[in-house]
């Protein structure tokens, strides 16, 4: 780091080193590290970095609220943490948590975002509300209820409550975990607004390099409670080896074009085609014409037996007022043997509400649900449970005992079924938590929780597997290990079915793709083809990944799903040989 | 055994969660809802300590038929008064029983009957009352009655946590009831699968509050941040809070009508006196 003087400095470090009560090592080491006013930093790192530690001493939690060892200084826009309180500094340092629907305390959006400027007494609370309503862009929603927000809305709530006390600089806590893609993007252009009109410093704690290449001007690399560096973003992600090794693959574009051998690291698709275009003019790279397979998906179209099926299925839930909101509306559909389905489509598209109906925990209001040639309407839930598993988005909600083991003996155990020992053991063996199987699910890595409900899952030895948002809010080894181990379950599962927006997992698993709208089937297809349908992706609000829409801007066909599949097209120049 | 199953709107988990949002939040309406929550408050303690200061059963039913006219106007739901309804009909029934099994006779009937029409006013009265505060205005009243603050938030916040707790109960019941087979003989009366059900209940309580405590965390991080310790320190906080309320004709009127109300209950009662023997 330069040590600038003109440097306008509104968050800095010096020497600062943190161990919670009760812990045996340091969460923060030596940390150093000067923030200049006006910026938006992304901080990163692999699990247990401290990264949220650190963001913790910036609005005086560490030492004031978890009141461990503490050494060295932190100065906020001026002002000593450890001299000042939590109340003090919030008005310089707003925090939104990762788990922020839990920082929702009242039940109208107005009351909470107002919650703050009242408690501390603020004569222009009312002013200060609106304020934060609008630079929050949720205005209209001021008199709902917090609970019938969506994600994220509720984040952006959350944002507008922190804001209404007027901050220098703030910090939230990976905001992509939690919130579908599109809900992502909102609230990274609400904070890019901030930063950009209002100059507040935004620092963020982010693992997907795509969101940090858009919108971060530096990164700071954390690594065991230290700051490895803290670069300007360009600077950083051109270090692709080394956030990689701390769990942060470089974005999808940057990675193609060094598969290709094009130099340069892109911030965006556009500025990647950009790139490869220059390289292809130059003679750099070239492309030799159409690939001589033909259509790889060709191999992959499964044609077994019907697993299940949705037959004019229509849905709905009553609202608070009482009246009936539809969800699904005369839906058809049917899954066969060897179908891995990917469920796709906006928030309140009924995802959700179609697995549970094809799992039979509910029966539609109209229509039949067909599940292994039994209609669910005529069997309890717990006989369908043996032909359909189906896997809650939030996996500690799966988990009812004290120990992984016991979770996933429950379902077999309590039907007798022969050696349940050695059949539990090998599926624990399978998703690789036996040296784990004794703990508490809810004490492991979000990574090893999906492993264990997926264990569950497996214990059901069901026809049909369901998984709701199998990859939300895991990190992107947790996402990848998930990501494998579906691939692998083929043999064992007649079909699998996943609700996701992670287009990465559609691209990289499914065979299928059903895109759900206004209660219908609005598509089903092939990845691959439903990347090259500009309509129904503009209308489901679907977007490709990078490599796909790289793909597109260049003009490859068929599209890649892969980077390997995009580099598959080109052909590296060697310096000196003819174009 | 032939299954048909269809999706209820009624008496199912979802609709038990939507009750108590339209309870707590009074989002029926009613008369008390648009009150100052002060007045109502002031009504609540009127109408509960009134029947505490006769004997007479003609005052007791006049009241009775004043608080259920205050039901009525405050809109409550079924959920609520279909328990109150439960609950009083069983007190009936085991009156009955009390009386004829120990000896007594319409004496002792009478006598216990006192006892069950005060409590049944009480509990008409908080039903009308409770359910037209919101959990925000009971706590700005009872911030205006100088009830410690934390215990003002405690009220909005635990109503705030109440759906949360009725959603984690009912993902948990539901996991135990795909997972684990219910007993297969229903044994007497139902009785294994009762205590299967009872077991898991119990059992349930586990993963229910391991799953809220971590959000608790954050929930009490968050508060500490945006100045929730501090206003308990800072009276301008309460200041803002109940600057907002006032009282109104509305508020004035029915406390009047409800004052003349009970006076005329006890005026009927001088009347044509039934008192015990």
């Amino acid at each position: 780091m330069s040590g600038d003087v003109e440097d306008d400095l509104v968050i800095e470090a010096v020497d600062l080193s943190f161990r919670y009560p009760g812990a045996d090592v340091d969460t923060l080491r030596d940390v150093d590290l000067r923030i200049r006013r006006g910026d938006f930093v992304a901080v990163v790192g692999g699990n247990g970095s401290g990264k949220t530690t650190l963001c913790k001493t910036f609005n005086g939690l560490v030492p004031h609220y978890w009141s461990g060892e503490f050494a060295g200084a932190v100065h906020v826009d001026g002002v000593d943490t450890w001299e000042s309180s939590v109340a003090a500094l919030s008005s310089r340092v707003g925090y939104v948590y990762q788990d922020f629907q839990s920082q929702l305390v009242r039940a109208t959006v107005r009351d909470e975002v107002a919650f703050g400027p009242v408690n501390f007494g603020l004569a222009d609370h009312a002013e200060r509300t609106r304020e934060a309503l609008e630079r929050a862009g949720i205005a209209h929603l001021a008199d709902r209820f917090v609970w019938q927000l969506s994600g994220g809305q509720a984040h952006l709530t959350a944002l507008a409550s922190v804001l209404a006390l007027r901050p220098e600089v703030v910090v939230v806590d990976e905001p992509v975990a939690e919130l579908d893609p599109a809900a992502a993007v909102e609230v990274y252009e609400r904070l890019a607004q901030l930063n950009r009109e209002h100059g507040v410093t935004v620092v963020t704690i982010e693992h997907h390099a795509e969101f940090i290449a858009r919108y971060a001007t530096s990164v700071l690399l954390m690594s065991d409670g230290a700051p490895v560096w803290h670069l300007p973003t360009a600077e950083a992600l051109r270090r692709a080896g080394e956030l990689a090794d701390h769990g942060i693959p470089s974005p999808q574009v940057v990675e193609a074009l060094g598969r290709i051998g094009v130099d340069g690291v892109p911030r965006s698709v556009a500025e990647a085609a950009a790139l490869v275009r220059a390289a292809e003019g130059r003679g750099d790279v070239r492309r030799p014409g159409a690939t001589p397979h033909g259509d790889p998906d060709a191999a992959v179209a499964a044609d077994g037996r019907v697993v299940a099926a949705a037959r004019g299925v229509g849905h709905g839930y009553r609202s608070v007022s009482g009246e009936l909101q539809p969800v699904l509306d005369g839906l058809d559909l049917e899954l066969h043997e060897g179908d891995r389905v990917a469920l796709v489509g906006g928030n309140g598209a009924g995802k959700t509400t179609l697995m549970r109906l094809l799992a039979g925990i509910q029966v539609p209001r109209t229509g039949t649900v067909v599940l292994d040639g039994v209609d669910t309407r005529t069997e309890r839930p717990h006989r369908l449970a043996e032909r359909a598993a189906y896997l809650l988005q939030q996996p500690a909600r799966m988990f009812l005992t004290a120990s992984v083991r016991e979770d996933v003996e429950m379902f077999p155990r309590s039907r007798d079924v022969p050696d349940v020992g050695p059949l539990v053991d090998r599926i624990l063996d399978r998703v690789r938590l036996g040296a784990v199987a004794d703990r508490d699910g809810r004490t492991l890595s979000g990574g090893q929780q999906r492993r264990a409900t997926l264990a569950i899952g497996l214990a059901m030895r069901p026809a049909l597997l369901l998984l709701d948002e199998p990859t939300a809010s895991l990190d992107v080894a947790g996402r990848d290990d998930v990501v494998a181990m579906l691939a692998e379950l083929a043999g064992d599962i007649a079909c699998t079915v996943v609700a996701t927006h992670d287009m990465h997992l559609v691209a990289e698993w499914a065979t299928r793709v059903v895109v759900l709208d206004g209660g219908r089937v609005l598509a089903d297809t092939t990845p691959r083809a439903l990347f090259g349908d500009a309509a129904v992706l503009g209308r489901a609000h679907l977007v490709p990944p990078q490599v796909t829409q790289l793909g597109a801007q260049l003009g490859v066909h068929p599209l890649p799903l892969t980077v390997a599949e995009l580099a598959a097209h080109y052909a590296h120049v060697p310096l000196g040989a003819p174009a | 055994m032939s299954v048909s199953r269809a999706q209820r709107d009624v008496l199912s988990v979802e609709w038990v969660k939507l009750e108590l949002i339209r309870t707590a939040y009074a989002t029926r309406g009613g008369l008390f809802a648009g009150m100052d929550p002060r007045a109502v408050v002031g009504w609540y303690a009127l109408m509960a300590l009134a029947p505490w200061f006769t004997h007479d059963l003609t005052t007791l039913a006049c009241l009775f038929l004043v608080a259920a006219g205050a039901v009525v106007l405050a809109r409550v739901g079924p959920l609520v008064l279909g328990l109150f309804v439960i609950g009083l009909v069983l007190e009936l029934v085991y009156l009955g029983l009390a009386a004829t099994l120990f000896g007594g006779d319409l004496t002792t009937v009478v006598a216990l009957l006192e006892v069950t029409a005060k409590l049944g006013v009480l509990s008409l009265a908080s039903l009308a009352a409770f359910v037209s505060l919101d959990p925000e205005k009971l706590s700005d009243a009872l911030l205006a009655l100088r009830f410690p603050p934390a215990v003002a938030f405690a009220v909005s916040y635990g109503y705030r946590m109440m759906p949360i707790l009725v959603e984690e109960f009912a993902t948990v019941m539901e996991g135990y009831r795909l997972r684990q087979l219910p007993p297969q003989r229903r044994g007497f009366l139902g009785r294994r699968v009762v205590v299967h059900w009872a077991v898991v209940a119990v059992k349930a309580f586990y993963p229910i509050f391991l799953n809220t405590a971590r959000s608790v965390r954050t929930t009490v991080e968050a508060l500490e941040a945006r100045g929730f310790t501090f206003a308990t320190v800072d009276p301008r906080g309460r200041a803002i809070r109940i600057g907002s309320l006032r009282l109104q004709p509305l508020d004035v009127a029915v406390l009047a009508v409800t004052a003349v109300l009970v006076a005329a209950c006890y005026l009927a009662g001088a009347q044509w006196p039934l008192q015990r023997p």
